[in-house]
């Protein structure tokens, strides 16, 4: 009896023992796919689904994966709020400011299907406001609370970081012209861009000056004439002051020489009227003579964009 | 001789029967999966004459309301599943024992447990319910009415579609209370008192989750902006309403039932309970052991916590009686790390950890 008690308490020990002195080994392997979250404290609700991508959602569907996760981080419910959200973001798409502002943008927006959601890291959302930030501002919108950096997790391995912005340049960086300088040459390209500003007004410049990071245009009091009043009053008009943000040290070829007139667009944010295009007032421009006179039947999206630039050209 | 045996027999008989029925619950219907309402058209009345647990008053209203039973079996669900939650670090742990009485005979006694888990059974119905008319589910419901607060800033807009709460509350009072109140009583007996306490119990799980539901608001404006900003009326999360509750059950007020067919507190010097406090009548029992009379499934064999003093603790989890150790290999992912694009790589890890059982 004490024999037998005895042996089997020795294998015991050793079984134990030889557990308990194996080391914590990691044994790779991969795993992908979606499943459905466990409801973590939600209340009885749709759980969320996995879908493709839709080719009429063209700010995620070149993103380098496929299927999304609904609703989507930013507590969109349904494709269609989607869409309509997510389209006023192509533009700043088009303007490239930072390389991956696409990635990050679709991270929250059209969010990769796996088990557990995947935010942006913390670092990838600061390279994107650092890069795009201030061509918003330039048209006077703030980085969206939706955006904000500390929103998301400090960087870690299951978060997405930066993916194309360490890539190193591939041309000498020229300086760029300012945001509101690029111009339009079409008829329908200024038309969108008087869909997107607030007022339309011939005019002329009077002096700039330099105001912090801004430009300030100094209209002359004469030769004004409002082509699109939107939130202006006759009042606003007598003594004109456009702020150009963010354009104190790019170049704008059209303001080299302040001599005859300017068409300029603009918006009011705050009681501050930012100028969004100008152009010289060229009267010999069909393009520019089509688009003043036939302004108000341009077919402008109810959701426009909210700045419409020259396009990068391909 | 013949008569007395007749007369044990008799009182067997009725004991059983008046076990039988009260084992029956609503709460089944988160065991049984209740079927889409189109299934519902083919034979309606057998259906709703099928499903377990319902009294009669609440199958007339199954009848009357086929599509909504889903969402009372997702809320039962809910509930149950909230409550398991609530308990899981309780001698008690709200296990369900079989698909028809669900909790077993724990529920015959009319104690703080029972009490926490009709409220939150109610919760859960009242939440389900509100969320499914907002989901345009139920064709007798759709969004919110609610009014717009006073205290929203003017530019804000009022009117996404919000979670139905009223018409939730409304339904689940009707319901979850049909049980109680279809049933006559004799004035002042204890079937009586504990009656009262369930319907009191209800209404506290059921207002939790109407006074919780507060304003949802998104900005929709351009480029995110919150220059367009929409609210409505929106649950709260079901773990906040069960936290809620599960502090009402900390403070649940005993009550006894007058000859008059009230409930009063058993101890005049505490405070008078509201319609949202639980109430119990009877004193719980230990739990400790397994005790096929009060329905208690015990501790034996129960995970605890070695190092806890609290209820999760092995000296109280085991009520003294000791435990057993034992180590255990646990396999899961570590180290994993999302790769562009797209997909988590992971290591698996073992781990060798002490684990403790009650005796």
């Amino acid at each position: 009896m004490w024999v037998a008690w005895s042996a089997r308490t020795a294998a015991l020990a050793l079984l134990l023992g030889a557990l308990h002195g194996a080391p914590t080994r990691g044994q790779e392997y991969d795993y992908y796919g979606w499943q459905a979250e466990p409801l973590h404290g939600r209340s009885y609700s749709k759980p969320p689904q996995c879908l493709d991508i839709p080719a009429d959602l063209p700010l995620c569907h070149t993103v380098g994966y496929k299927r999304m996760r609904l609703p989507n981080l930013l507590e969109h419910e349904s494709l269609a709020e989607v869409k309509q959200q997510a389209s006023s973001w192509l533009p700043l798409l088009a303007k490239r400011c930072h390389s991956d502002t696409q990635v990050f943008l679709c991270s929250l927006f059209a969010p990769v299907c796996l088990d557990r959601p995947i935010y942006p890291c913390r670092s990838l959302c600061e390279a994107a406001r650092a890069g795009c930030a201030p061509l918003m501002e330039a048209y006077g919108f703030p980085w969206p609370e939706m955006l904000h950096c500390h929103k998301f997790p400090l960087d870690n391995d299951l978060c997405i970081a930066v993916q194309f912005g360490h890539l190193p340049a591939t041309a000498p960086p020229v300086t760029k012209i300012c945001a509101q300088c690029e111009m339009e040459h079409s008829a329908d390209g200024l038309m969108e861009q008087m869909c997107s500003s607030d007022f339309v007004v011939k005019m002329r410049i009077k002096e700039i000056k330099i105001d912090n990071g801004d430009r300030k245009l100094i209209g002359a009091q004469k030769k004004k004439k409002l082509l699109k009043a939107g939130p202006l009053k006759r009042k606003d008009t007598k003594k004109l002051v456009l702020h150009m943000k963010n354009g104190a040290s790019c170049p704008c070829p059209q303001l080299d020489n302040l001599t005859g007139s300017f068409l300029v667009m603009g918006r009011k944010v705050e009681g501050q009227l930012l100028l969004t295009a100008v152009y010289r007032w060229d009267k010999k421009n069909k393009e520019m003579k089509f688009a003043v006179k036939f302004m108000f039947s341009y077919p402008c999206s109810l959701y426009y964009p909210f700045f419409y630039g020259a396009a990068e050209p391909h | 001789m013949p008569s007395l045996l007749l007369v044990v027999v008799a009182a067997l008989l009725s004991s059983w029967a008046q076990l039988l029925t009260d084992a029956n619950s609503w709460w089944s219907l988160a065991l049984n999966p209740v079927q889409r309402p189109e299934m519902f058209i083919i034979g309606a009345q057998p259906v709703c004459s099928q499903l377990p647990g319902l009294s009669p008053g609440q199958r007339k209203l199954c009848q009357l309301y086929q599509e909504h039973m889903s969402y009372i079996g997702e809320g039962a669900k809910t509930g149950i599943r909230e409550c398991q939650h609530q308990f899981r670090q309780r001698r008690w742990n709200c296990s369900t024992v079989d698909n028809t009485s669900v909790f077993g005979r724990v529920m015959q006694i009319g104690s703080r447990e029972t009490a926490f888990t009709y409220a939150v059974s109610a919760a859960g119905v009242v939440n389900a319910i509100s969320r499914a008319c907002r989901e345009g589910e139920l064709s007798t419901c759709g969004c919110s009415r609610a009014a717009r607060p006073k205290d929203l800033p003017r530019d804000w807009l009022w009117g996404g579609c919000g979670d139905n709460v009223e018409y939730g509350y409304r339904f689940a009072k009707e319901f979850v209370d049909a049980r109680e109140r279809e049933k006559n009583f004799a004035k002042g007996s204890e079937e009586q008192g504990r009656a009262l306490m369930n319907l009191q119990n209800n209404e506290a799980g059921r207002r939790a989750v109407y006074k919780m539901a507060d304003v949802a608001c998104k900005c929709h404006g351009v480029s995110g902006s919150c220059s367009l900003k929409t609210c409505w009326l929106q649950l709260a999360e079901f773990r906040k309403v069960g936290d809620r509750l599960k502090e009402k059950y900390d403070s649940a007020a005993a009550m006894r039932i007058t000859r008059q067919g009230k409930l009063e507190l058993a101890n005049s010097r505490f405070n008078q309970p509201t319609p949202e406090d639980l109430v119990y009548v009877d004193p719980s029992p230990d739990y400790c052991l397994r005790n096929e009379t009060t329905g208690s499934l015990g501790t034996q064999g129960r995970l605890c916590n070695k190092t806890s003093e609290g209820m999760d603790g092995c000296e109280l989890m085991c009520c003294g009686r000791g435990y057993d150790r034992f180590k255990s290999v646990q396999v899961e992912r570590c180290h994993c790390r999302f790769h562009w694009c797209c997909f988590v790589r992971c290591k698996k890890c073992t781990e060798v950890v002490d684990q403790y059982v009650c005796k």
